[in-house]
């Protein structure tokens, strides 16, 4: 997702950014089904995911880290000030 | 008591309401405890979490030579496993079909809706009949291409092959076992003339992907074809009925903790998680050893009939902390509902978005709705555990 632009919004921007765990993944894929947007299974074993979260896939992606057999999605929620 | 009755006692139905003191009797006893019928029981979550990893442990009843046709691979070792659920997996999931269930989000959603536009404050309604049963029979049926009209007819066939699949204790089953094969039979039958009728004119359900495969070495037998059509009509729905079911009956159990997921929807896909861990629909699986085998010091010998209760492990104190509390936000939370290792729910994260969608559909009446029994009456599998009425008062 992209932050706000331009200077002096007081708004925060709250940016959902994962990372997997790539020596507990074990590639029963469960995140790809329920997230499809995020995570790509590519060829049979390699997992291949998006580290910043689009605001419309968040719930999606909360429900993957949950899925996940050996909890290997870690998520944070980033905030970061409109203005950087 | 002895422990040598434990399945016995397990299996025995005044158990259905409340296995779990039993299962806390089994852990103590264990790791593994053989029984009056030669069978051995484990109870355990690291036990049974690594047996379920080991490949000398067979999910095959040929293996103790039990029945001569080729089973669905729920039943099947590698490499035949691999090669079956590498195939059904294609119209289904990753890597083929990655969206395949995700797209089924808005559906499940309308179907849950309709069947929650009778439930008005004041009225007695019965959970499993009218909700938690129709949403993943329509929903299977849809995905795989079956009328849902003919429900009636594989409702039969489905009670007959799920009964003769119940663990119980050596083994006087013969009568199920005959009603099983027979309604195994008829149900393939049904299902690959079903399948035929779509073929050169495909839809988008799975038997349609499945008859029009163009690869010939992607192609199900006409056998493979009735027993994984069969499978995966019946484990789509007679699991995801019970982990909706139990999931409105301990959150009646717990008001405090609806309250909480009412205030904090977002902790729904962990609360999923936390029941496929503290009220499972799956309490036990079987499987066979290839060789003579070691477990925590016992010697189960080749081809003996191993029970494993994922039930138990999934509360076991060694593994979980405080695991009889019932914690939708818990840590960690490796549960054993989906089972493990290569056999791995196929249909998981189908069965996450159903019971996702439906418990948060049903949140908002659940707030001031009782249980009319408690406990209500349960079914009589012990394996597929779960309520077979769920009366609440709206
Ligand atoms: C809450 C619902 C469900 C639960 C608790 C559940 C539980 C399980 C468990 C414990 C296993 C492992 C069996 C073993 O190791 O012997 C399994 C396997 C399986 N499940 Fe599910 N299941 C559910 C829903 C579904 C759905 C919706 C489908 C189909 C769309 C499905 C299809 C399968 C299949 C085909 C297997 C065999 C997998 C294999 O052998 O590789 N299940 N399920
Ligand atoms: S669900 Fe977990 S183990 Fe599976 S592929 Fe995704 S991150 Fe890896």
């Amino acid at each position: 997702m992209l932050e706000s632009e331009g200077g002096g919004t007081a708004e925060d921007v709250v940016e959902m950014r994962t990372v997997v765990d790539l020596t507990r993944c074990q590639g029963y894929a469960q995140c790809v089904f329920l997230a499809p947007e995020v995570f790509e299974l590519h060829g049979e074993e390699g997992l291949l995911y998006a580290t910043a979260v689009p605001d419309d896939q968040a719930e999606r992606v909360r429900q993957a880290a949950a899925a996940c057999p050996v909890q290997a999605i870690l998520l944070g929620e980033e905030v970061s000030s409109g203005a950087r | 008591m002895d422990s040598a009755t434990l399945l016995a006692r397990i299996t025995d139905y005044a158990s259905r309401p409340n296995p779990y003191p039993l299962y806390a009797e089994l852990r103590e006893a264990g790791p593994v405890v053989q029984q009056a019928d030669g069978s051995y029981l484990i109870g355990t979550y690291h036990e049974i979490a690594a047996l379920l990893h080991d490949p000398r442990m067979s999910a095959d009843p040929r293996t103790r030579g039990e029945v001569a046709h080729k089973p669905p691979f729920l039943r099947l070792d590698d490499p035949e496993h691999h090669r079956l659920r590498t195939l059904a997996m294609r119209p289904f999931g990753p890597p083929h079909s990655p969206r395949r269930v995700d797209s089924m989000r808005g559906e499940i959603d309308r179907i849950t809706r309709e069947l929650l536009q009778s439930f008005e404050a004041g009225r007695q309604i019965d959970i499993v009949d009218d909700f938690a049963y129709p949403l993943p029979v329509t929903v299977i049926c849809r995905l795989l291409g079956v009328p849902r009209e003919d429900e009636p007819l594989f409702r039969a066939w489905s009670d007959a092959l799920v009964a003769a699949a119940d663990v119980r204790p050596e083994d006087d089953s013969a009568e199920e076992d005959k009603a099983g094969d027979q309604a195994r039979m008829e149900m393939g039958g049904y299902l690959v003339n079903l399948a035929e009728q779509r073929r050169g004119d495909p839809g988008d359900d799975m038997l349609s992907a499945f008859v029009n495969e163009p690869d010939p070495a992607l192609r199900l037998t006409q056998e493979e074809l009735a027993e994984t059509a069969v499978l995966l009509l019946i484990a789509g729905h007679e699991t995801t009925v019970n982990l909706i079911t139990n999931g409105s009956l301990t959150l009646l159990r717990h008001p405090e903790q609806l309250d909480r997921l009412r205030r904090e929807p977002e902790l729904l896909p962990r609360a999923v998680e936390e029941l496929l861990r503290y009220e499972p629909p799956v309490h036990m699986r079987g499987r066979v050893p290839h060789a003579d085998i070691d477990v925590a010091g016992t010697e189960i010998p080749q081809h003996a009939s191993v029970i494993l209760a994922l039930a138990s492990g999934n509360r076991d104190p060694m593994r979980f902390d405080e695991p009889d509390r019932f914690d939708p936000a818990r840590p960690d939370n490796q549960h054993l509902g989906f089972g493990s290792g290569i056999h791995l729910c196929y249909g998981g994260p189908l069965a996450r978005i159903e019971a996702q969608a439906a418990l948060g559909a049903l949140l908002p009446h659940l707030g001031g709705a009782s249980l009319v029994e408690d406990p209500p009456p349960y079914r009589q599998n012990a394996m597929l555990r779960g309520p077979r009425h769920l009366p609440i008062q709206l």
